[in-house]
């Protein structure tokens, strides 16, 4: 065990030391070269070069890549300025340069900033201005650096995190299994507006006849809500004996959600069983958004109402249930679907829904129902969307 | 969201306007905070002003009654009209809140 451990890469409380890193002085003069590096060792600098010119300079940097670039501007073979630009726009580094120009050389001062230094320090030396322009730039390049590693060590969690959300879902190949020897055809379509998200559904099978298909909308989103979704979908594979009775499957869930979730949280949720032996969907809702089931000409609004789930020690629900024919269409939906927070006057009714579900059936072929339907509806499909989305359409064969 | 509080008698009548969503979280922690350290043992949110709500408003609510609850005081909510009486409707929220 080392006595002072190394910080290891996106350790944000670790301490930014800038003597170690690697300075490149570049400058014509073998006077000037050297009064700088005496300087920066003086200041504890312990990792310095020299490039003579400009080409040496490029090279040197190719070799390897300083930290920071201390830069002369007139030079033989290259000047400052053309290094300058080759380091920003053919080596591509964002690397701090320093420029060194005299105060009276105002042109000078405004095309190094053109070239893409990142400030100037002023010829003839000063000692004490340099080191400290110097640590500034070397601290705050390794800050950024810091922010950067640890934003990209997060996003990478976060992916793994989504990988793992999207793998309870079950894929189109599995629903199919499931529900087309029980006389349906389940589509499903999920989405999170950022990775992480606290919707989920599920189907499974309750016996030869029968399958169930549930679907949640947990408070919130992102992380937290996500952790639930993931703690629900346990609860969800529990209780397999319940699954024949929508409203005390409901129950049960909600009052384990209780016990599980904090007072301000909870969750929306429908669970409906189809029985192919009489094409019946028997359900229960806790708040789910109107189910639209499509019947021909006709639009049937079924009832999702019910106490939102997790807030109450002994929650009651009441199970519903309506007669399927062939060819009907019953279409699920998160809220995201039709709410506009951003312009309420533009949140849509279960009845302009209807217009955009027809479409989204008609137009299904093409990239799938909740594409169609989400089209039908923005005019587009967006690339990310204010909350979770979750679509499922089961048709009766 | 914004909000406005009176006190008459033993009662503290909170009305809120605009919309109750997530982002308002930190604002409504000082309605919580009324609730808790008021004299007042009965306590009406008026939401007649409410354009819309989304879940985590409706978190905000339940929040506020299991503070008053805790705290032995009663909460009741008035004014539940256009968006919000929709939401509440669908998820039932009268059984675990009292609306008058």
């Amino acid at each position: 065990m080392s006595a002072n451990p190394k910080p290891v890469a996106g350790d944000a409380s670790a301490p930014i030391q800038a003597n170690d890193a690697r300075v490149l002085i570049v400058d014509d003069l073998r006077s000037s070269r050297m009064l700088i590096g005496s300087v920066l060792k003086a200041a504890g600098f312990t990792n310095l070069d020299y490039a003579v010119d400009g080409l040496d300079a490029l090279e040197r940097f190719r070799d390897n890549e300083p930290d920071v670039v201390v830069l002369d501007i007139v030079m033989p073979r290259m000047d400052g300025f053309e290094v300058c630009h080759e380091i920003r726009n053919t080596l591509k580094s964002d690397v701090p340069i320093l420029i060194q120009s005299g105060v009276q050389e105002g042109n000078q001062r405004v095309r190094a900033f053109d070239e893409g230094a990142s400030d100037l320090v002023s010829k003839p030396i000063n000692a004490a201005e340099l080191v400290s322009r110097l640590r500034l730039h070397i601290e705050r390049r390794r800050m950024i650096d810091r922010l950067q590693r640890y934003q990209h060590r997060m996003e990478e969690e976060l992916h793994a995190a989504e990988s793992m959300q999207m793998s309870l879902l079950k894929t189109p190949e599995e629903l199919a299994e499931l529900t087309a020897p029980r006389g349906a055809e389940v589509e499903a379509f999920y989405r999170a507006s950022h990775k992480l998200g606290g919707d989920l559904w599920e189907a499974f099978e309750v016996d030869e006849d029968r399958f169930g298909l549930l679907m949640f909308d947990l408070s919130g989103h992102g992380v937290n809500a996500a952790i639930n979704a993931f703690r629900l979908h346990m609860l969800i594979n529990s209780y397999k004996k319940l699954r024949k009775d929508p409203a005390a499957w409901l129950a049960q869930v909600s009052n384990d959600l209780y016990r599980m979730l904090p007072v301000e949280h909870f969750s929306t949720g429908f669970y409906g069983i189809f029985d192919r032996r009489d094409r019946t969907l028997t359900y229960a809702g806790a708040g789910a958004p109107t189910p639209v089931l499509i019947r021909g000409d006709e639009a049937i609004e079924l009832d999702g109402s019910g106490v939102i789930m997790g807030c109450l020690p002994s929650a009651e629900y009441e199970t519903r249930s309506i007669q399927l024919q062939p060819c009907d269409q019953l279409c699920l939906y998160s809220d995201a679907l039709y709410e506009d927070f951003d312009d309420p006057t533009q949140s849509l009714e279960v009845g302009d829904l209807v217009g955009h579900i027809r479409t989204g059936l008609e137009q299904r072929e093409a990239a799938g129902f909740a594409d169609a339907l989400v089209r039908s509806i923005l005019g587009h499909f967006p690339d990310s969307m204010p909350d979770d989305l979750t679509i499922l359409r089961l048709e009766v064969k | 969201m914004e909000y406005t509080a009176d006190r008459s008698g033993d009662t503290l009548r909170v009305k809120i306007s605009g919309v109750l969503t997530f982002d308002d979280h930190e604002r409504f922690k000082s309605i919580v905070n009324l609730i808790a350290k008021g004299e007042e043992s009965e306590i009406t949110l008026d939401l007649g002003q409410i354009k819309m709500i989304d879940s985590a408003g409706i978190g905000m609510l339940l929040l506020a009654n299991d503070k008053a609850v805790k705290e032995s005081k009663k909460l009741n909510l008035t004014g539940v009209t256009g968006h919000v009486a929709k939401v509440i409707e669908l998820s039932k929220v009268d059984q675990i809140i009292p609306i008058s």
